[in-house]
């Protein structure tokens, strides 16, 4: 890829369209002291594809961040369709119009198909009752067979884009705005998508589209906006200017040659083959056979999802396989990145947020990171030696930073990965597997990691390149490998590596069942029973029936109507305390004070609900009390941004402080009344057990059906995206916080009528019933899923199981060792199941 | 900007937001603060008396900053602490052991319950809230079952060890220092800390580099429950006669121990000796708090409050420094160049 020496054209002059859809003027924004944008204009006329182009870091995603509502700029004016858009709000720019596909799509993983589409349009031509029918229609257009009421988790990552980019269209925008929405779609689907823009574009419909891919943008585009540095450098039209020239424009200088010499042409490639790979199979790759020489670099390429990744990163030792890998000569066993890398082979994953790098840690520490022992003497890390080696890594490789001790999170993504190739470097790779290289990496960092993944192969390592860039691979590679429905099915060597070639033998490779492999949800109904929300539940009520079987059958006084009474009542206040617990749960938080909270609560009414005091009173002040905890808890959880765990912990001992403040000794006898009414009961079955079954009811009932639920979830299940399709991720939690208190006061109520004295110590014990009850219920404890039905039943099951030691004779020890192993038994059972739903 | 600015600036921020600094100050203002607020209250009887508890809080604190080392928070300290007290107290006097053997048992009991959080976590996948809370229940249940429902007494040679002095120094400070010392000393700059921190800021890039990050995992939680025992057989010993369930108010301190010292609880980048330090703060502050005459269940608030204060100071400084130098900025930006 070079550019020719042309002049760039100079930015036309358009003439004022006649009505504009979106404009933006003056846009400023910074983050701390770096500068994303500065006074940049943008206007899409009606009717037009206006394409966004830039480097990473040029500013086209925080600058549609702002269009969108998602970011408050510092300066400047948004218009939409006439409209200015005053605050930063997703939910008014919808409202005006504007909808946007991300290049990170805001789905919610928790929630379905259907709940994500009616969620994402704000319930704009649905609710949640027709959400089904409605989404499978505003889905069928793409012929992928989603099902509306699969779980988003479960479904490969382009149905993702899928969903989002039929998200944006169902709201029939004026203005559409697609951030890269082609980087993970076939070309089947790129041509579906374009066909749909010129559609909605014919109807007068604005379309913003940024994208990396610039023979893409030539092909959709009327007008190209470029973008560097966070300012605009100039508005073409698209008929009017070349690729090479838009290239020179993003880049803002002539590129020189991209790629290194070929080691193949320059005769570097050894004869010695480093890396051999015999009939390895794993779950998404069957009996790939190749080897790579010493100097060589072999690309490996395909349309994605057809294995080639899990073949990579199996050699690497990160995914199981069977088969044979040889490295210099030697075999080396599967599974084990640490066997891998002791046998000279060393990986560059492509995600490197999550899998390259060490975030917070120093470009320094970065650096050697995987090469430690060389830094250290007698096990001890010398910081010296370390900073030096990062010096030089720095020089060598040309990585811009501040110094070797900044934190590489404030890098740009080019430098970041430049710091995972010193590593690599450093590391003396005899093979080496670089996942996507250069994806997210910036023209002037690509040409520099294009040379150092050369000149590692020149130091006599085999390099395995995959990439979904073909001029990469073109460029690159001396041989190519292409890798379809986990089979090697064509290999391209010498001239024959070209561009068309690589895309022409992935395509028709696949042109049968283009999608064959990357299909894996069709799991059989038992496996989708499991891993449905509801699961625990029927599990539950088995594990019951059972436990009462055995233990009725050693005594027979169990199925007693005053056991069973007993039993039930006291399963009450764990259901409403359970049920509490996971509202909190379901956003994303935790609750370990609602123990205490209840003793306290217990002990504030134990002044007043007495013989001879005000019972109206006393119920007042513990119905304040619990949402006035629940209030500071939630503000200091959802507004202040805590850590859950740690901020209720401290008002755990808060509280036990309180009530042991208030009363020191048990006192208060609970007056007769209350108690009576309270222990009421229908036939055998107490008043309480009811109540709080039909409150779990309506609680389920309410998650599943209303929009409240629904905010719940997504809360959850993604914040971040929830809070960017306009759910008020804190106000949500705090009322969930809130709301937990109020079911926490019901409990103590049933609690102090149950004990009889003012006394907080019974209630501690409830912060871990709670949690049992809630891990029961098979509630993830990472948010955004679960069952107030599991609840129900798991608050009965552990009542039984506390209520049973006595009736089978167990020593005392295990009212303690009973409820810690269930709740051990629980995480381990429901986290198989949940992961059953993955595989 | 010029330097020197610049530099005083980034050391405010950093004394304001983490980093061990920040506690070291912390405890030497309360120790200068002491003798003013409560007269006699630095005295060397005063002292003695503070410094067992703080040590074995310390010790408590280490094993805590290894757990929230690697991303988890470790509720079972009080079953821990009290599984080290049971052993080597019960087993002796109920159990006919020999007291040195005992203690062993004091200090790997804890260490092998830390295995078995640590399987649960790396091999089952259960979060480490949920594993190590059953687990406290559990060990609850196995100290009631090994004392048999009564405490025992120490042994008087444990007990007169965790009284005597050493050069004037307690024993029970002398095993702190040590131990506080060489986890810090492996946790901050040996390579097997080195990758303890990077499998806690990630695990799955630590396994890319090939590092063992289930065998990290698991040394992280024996050794913490290995420092439990140490910290449960110290405070058995002084105690003479320690309740079975001792440990129960050493969970929110070793907490807000590992807070204060500046360990964040994302995981990732730790500093055992910190917490140490802020183990030595906390029981002064309660000392103090004593000599005022408070009870012991206001000093529970006052934990609670000192530990929310931190973490709060932690959120809103740094938000603070950021509007402070956003204003900065714009000012630069105002005038005109």
């Amino acid at each position: 890829m070079t550019v020719r020496e042309e002049p760039a054209p100079s930015p036309r002059t358009t003439p004022a369209p006649v009505s504009h859809a979106l404009e933006l003027r003056g846009i400023g924004k910074r983050f701390g002291v770096v500068t994303a944008l500065a006074d940049v204009d943008l206007t899409v006329a009606c009717g037009e594809v206006h394409a966004l182009v830039g480097e990473n870091g040029a500013g086209k995603s925080t600058l549609m961040a702002i269009a969108s509502g998602a970011l408050a700029a510092d300066q400047g004016r948004i218009v939409i369709l006439g409209e200015e858009l005053a605050d930063a709000s997703p939910d008014r720019a919808r409202e005006l119009g504007l909808a946007i596909v991300r290049q990170h799509p805001a789905l919610l993983p928790d929630l379905t198909v259907a709940e994500n589409m009616v969620l994402g349009v704000g319930f704009a031509a649905s609710g949640v009752r027709g959400a089904v029918s409605w989404s499978r229609e505003q889905l069928a257009p793409w012929g992928m067979e989603i099902d509306p009421r699969a779980r988003v988790r479960d479904l490969p990552i382009e149905q993702w884009f899928v969903i989002e980019i039929a998200k944006a269209l169902a709201l029939r925008p004026k203005v559409l705005v697609l951030d890269e929405p082609t980087e993970h779609l076939s070309l089947d689907e790129v041509r579906l998508l374009f066909r749909r823009l010129r559609e909605i574009v014919a109807d007068g419909t604005a379309v913003v589209y940024i994208s990396h891919r610039i023979p893409e943008v030539k092909e959709i585009a009327d007008r190209i906006t470029v973008l560097r540095d966070g300012r605009t450098r100039g508005v073409y039209d698209a008929a009017t200017v070349s690729e090479d020239q838009v290239v020179e424009l993003v880049v803002g200088r002539a590129l020189e040659t991209v790629f290194p010499p070929k080691g193949s042409v320059v005769g570097t490639v050894g004869s010695r083959e480093q890396l051999v790979v015999e009939g390895l199979s794993g779950e998404r790759f069957h009996d790939v056979s190749f080897s790579v020489r010493a100097g060589e670099v072999v690309g490996l390429a395909g349309v994605q999802g057809n294995g080639q990744a899990e073949l990579l990163r199996a050699i690497a030792g990160l995914e199981p396989s069977r088969g044979t890998v040889f490295v210099d000569g030697r075999p080396v066993s599967r599974g084990s990145t640490a066997v891998a890398r002791r046998a000279g082979v060393v990986h560059v994953p492509a995600d490197r947020h999550e899998e390259g790098l060490f975030l917070p840690l120093s470009v320094a520490d970065n650096v050697v990171a995987a090469t430690l022992g060389r830094v250290s003497t007698a096990g001890l890390v010398r910081d010296r030696a370390v900073d030096a080696r990062a010096e030089e890594q720095r020089a060598a490789l040309g990585i811009k930073t501040p110094s070797v001790g900044t934190p590489v999170a404030s890098l740009s993504g080019g430098n970041q990965q430049k710091v995972v190739m010193a590593r690599t470097v450093l590391a003396d790779p005899d093979v080496l597997l670089a996942e996507e290289p250069t994806q997210g990496v910036d023209a002037g960092a690509r040409v520099d990691i294009y040379g150092i993944l050369r000149s590692i192969a020149d130091t006599g390592a085999a390099v395995v390149v995959l990439s979904s860039d073909g001029v990469e691979l073109e460029g690159l590679c001396d041989r190519v490998l292409i890798v379809s429905r986990g089979h090697v099915v064509k290999e391209l060597t010498g001239a024959e590596v070209t561009e068309e070639a690589i895309a022409h033998a992935a395509l028709t490779a696949t042109t049968v069942r283009a999608r064959a492999e990357s299909a894996p949800d069709r799991r059989s109904g038992w496996r989708r029973l499991a891993g449905g929300d509801h699961a625990p539940a029927a599990v539950l009520v088995g594990v019951m029936a059972l436990l009462g079987l055995v233990v009725g059958a050693q005594n027979a006084s169990y199925f007693s109507s005053f056991n069973v009474y007993n039993l039930l009542f006291m399963a009450a206040p764990l259901v409403l305390v359970g049920a509490a617990q996971h509202l909190v749960v379901l956003t994303g938080g935790i609750d370990l004070s609602v123990g205490p909270q209840m003793g306290l609560l217990v002990v504030v009414g134990s002044f007043w609900v007495v013989d001879g005091g005000n019972p109206a009173v006393g119920l007042l002040l513990m119905a304040l009390t619990g949402l006035g905890i629940g209030l500071v808890n939630g503000v200091l959880v959802a507004v202040l941004g805590i850590d859950a765990v740690v901020a209720t912990l401290a008002v755990f001992m808060a509280l036990q402080g309180l009530y042991l403040t208030l009363r020191e000794v048990p006192g208060g006898i609970v007056a007769e009344g209350l108690s009576t009414q309270v222990m009421a009961r229908i036939g055998p079955l107490p008043v309480a057990i009811l109540g709080a079954a039909v409150a779990a009811l309506a609680l389920e009932v309410a998650l599943r059906r209303t929009r409240w639920g629904l905010a719940l979830r997504a809360t959850g299940s993604r914040r971040e995206a929830a809070e960017n399709i306009g759910v008020r991720t804190v106000r949500v939690q705090l009322g969930a916080y809130v709301l937990a208190g109020a079911l926490t006061f019901a409990a103590s109520v049933l609690l102090m009528a149950q004990i009889g004295i003012g006394d907080g110590r019974p209630g501690v014990g409830y912060t871990l019933s709670s949690i049992t009850v809630v891990v029961l219920a098979g509630a993830s404890v990472f948010g955004g899923r679960g069952s107030f039905v599991g609840v129900l039943a798991a608050g009965l099951l552990v009542q039984q199981l506390l209520s049973a030691s006595p009736f089978l004779q167990l020593p005392q020890a295990w009212s303690y060792l009973l409820p810690g192993l269930v709740i051990l038994a629980a995480a381990v059972l429901f986290g198989r199941l949940q992961h059953a739903r993955k595989a | 900007m010029d330097t020197t600015t610049s530099t005083v600036r980034e050391l405010g921020r950093r004394l304001l937001t983490a980093g061990p600094a920040t506690i070291v100050i912390a405890t030497a203002l309360l120790f200068g603060l002491s003798p003013l607020v409560a007269p006699g209250s630095l005295g060397s009887a005063p002292l003695l008396s503070m410094l067992p508890f703080a040590a074995v809080l310390a010790i408590a604190a280490a094993g805590q900053t290894l757990v929230v080392q690697q991303r988890g928070l470790d509720l079972s300290v009080p079953g821990m602490l009290a599984l080290g007290a049971v052993l080597c107290t019960a087993l002796p006097q109920q159990h006919g052991w020999p007291l040195a053997l005992a203690v062993v048992a004091g200090v790997l009991g804890p260490a092998a319950a830390g295995l078995v959080t640590g399987v649960l976590v790396t091999r089952f996948g259960v979060i480490p809230l949920i594993a190590t809370l059953g687990l406290n229940a559990v060990l609850l249940g196995v100290v009631f079952a090994v004392a048999d429902g009564t405490p025992a007494g120490a042994a008087p040679a444990l007990n007169q060890f965790a009284l005597e002095r050493t050069l004037g120094v307690p024993n029970t400070v002398l095993v702190a220092v040590v131990i506080v010392g060489v986890v810090g000393l492996v946790v901050g700059r040996s390579t097997s800390g080195r990758r303890l921190t990077a499998v806690g800021v990630s695990p799955r890039a630590a396994e890319v580099i090939g590092i063992r990050v289930g065998r990290y995992q698991l040394l992280a939680y024996v050794s913490a429950g290995a420092c439990y025992g140490v910290a449960g057989v110290l405070l058995a010993g002084y105690t003479k006669t320690p309740p079975l369930f001792l440990g129960d108010s050493y969970l929110l301190p070793t907490v807000a121990a590992v807070v204060l010292g500046g360990t964040a609880l994302t995981g990732g980048v730790a500093s055992v000796v910190a917490s140490g330090v802020a183990a030595l703060f906390l029981t002064q502050l309660g000392q103090l708090l004593r000599a005022l005459g408070w009870s012991d269940s206001r000093q529970l608030i006052a934990q609670a409050a000192v530990l929310l204060v931190v973490v709060l100071a932690r959120v809103v400084v740094p938000l603070a420094v950021e509007v402070w130098r956003r204003r900065a900025v714009d000012r630069a930006v105002a005038v005109p160049a």
